[in-house]
């Protein structure tokens, strides 16, 4: 499987691929200058892994993303929701720190548009 | 230029921080930083600064991206104006940008419709709209201010001027 590695920057977030967990972290922050030209490149990795190995793990650590970044998760859902009724195994894990109760909502709205296993779980940064 | 006067008008009108000029990206990242910052110092909570913060990068985005998309990122008319300001207890923020007269009146029955929504009717709007295909090109997902008055704790409030031939002056304020 292609490697995925992408630094964080203050308006993007780290986006790595841990092949022994089948784990890809997002974390950080996202409001790009531009997002579709940003997410693309990893939504089209995300849909070419599923194909390979029919599982993954997307474990984000989000504290702040902005609307149209939010587009973009949401096209991320749906290609693992397309999977998942193929029979991939996918979920998600969204860590949020109890003191940003905007990151919880967007967890659990994102949470709403899926069929598959989602945890929203509370860290102490 | 003697800049004592308009300091001393932004002192009398609770200004914060205010920006005068053409946006880049660069702009847009360095002054949220610094607005975090200056928020941050004021020790309110975490919740809220990034509630100010959120409707700061969608009030700037939505300005470039609107100026880029209609090509009117030369000149004069690209020069656009944020400012974060006090407001009872919490801010208010602003921007200012140039729009294509036939653009303004859309622009503000848009703002009306939202602003009357209920937080139930906005959480549906929102979605819908996230489900909605982004035209080839498009900068932004048509959200910006959705999110904006699901941040806010008061109807947003917008102004147009007329300044010339092409353009008016669209002034708009969210309040946190």
């Amino acid at each position: 499987m292609a490697e995925l590695k992408i630094p964080q920057t203050t308006t993007t977030p780290l986006i790595c691929f841990d092949e022994a967990s089948t784990t890809l972290r997002i974390s950080g922050e996202s409001y790009p200058e531009n997002s579709f030209a940003f997410y693309a490149p990893i939504l089209d990795w995300v849909k070419q892994q599923l194909q390979d190995s029919g599982s993954l793990i997307i474990e984000f650590t989000i504290t702040y993303m902005n609307s149209s970044s939010t587009k973009c998760m949401l096209d991320l859902l749906d290609i693992m929701e397309e999977a998942h009724a193929g029979s991939a195994k996918v979920s998600i894990i969204w860590n949020y720190d109890p003191e940003n109760p905007r990151s919880f909502e967007l967890a659990e709205e994102f949470c709403e548009e899926v069929s598959f296993p989602f945890q929203i779980v509370a860290f102490h940064p | 230029m003697d800049l004592y006067n308009l300091r001393q008008q932004f002192d009398e009108s609770g200004m914060m921080m205010c920006f005068n000029g053409p946006f880049s990206h660069s702009i847009i990242e360095e002054i949220g930083t610094a607005l975090r910052n200056y928020l941050a110092a004021e020790n309110i909570a975490k919740a809220a600064v990034l509630d100010v913060f959120a409707v700061y990068i969608e009030l700037a985005q939505n300005v470039r991206n609107y100026i880029a998309v209609r090509e009117i990122n030369q000149g004069e008319a690209a020069a656009s104006i944020i400012t974060i300001a006090r407001w009872n207890e919490g801010y208010a923020i602003s921007s200012g940008n140039m729009v294509l007269h036939e653009d303004a009146a859309p622009l503000c029955n848009r703002i009306k419709e939202i602003s009357a929504m209920t937080p139930e009717e906005l959480k549906r709007s929102y979605k819908e709209q996230m489900r909605r295909d982004v035209s080839p090109g498009a900068l932004g997902a048509g959200l910006g201010l959705l999110e904006i008055a699901r941040h806010s704790s008061a109807p947003m409030v917008c102004s147009v001027r007329d300044v010339d031939a092409t353009y008016s002056f669209f002034s708009l304020t969210a309040f946190i």
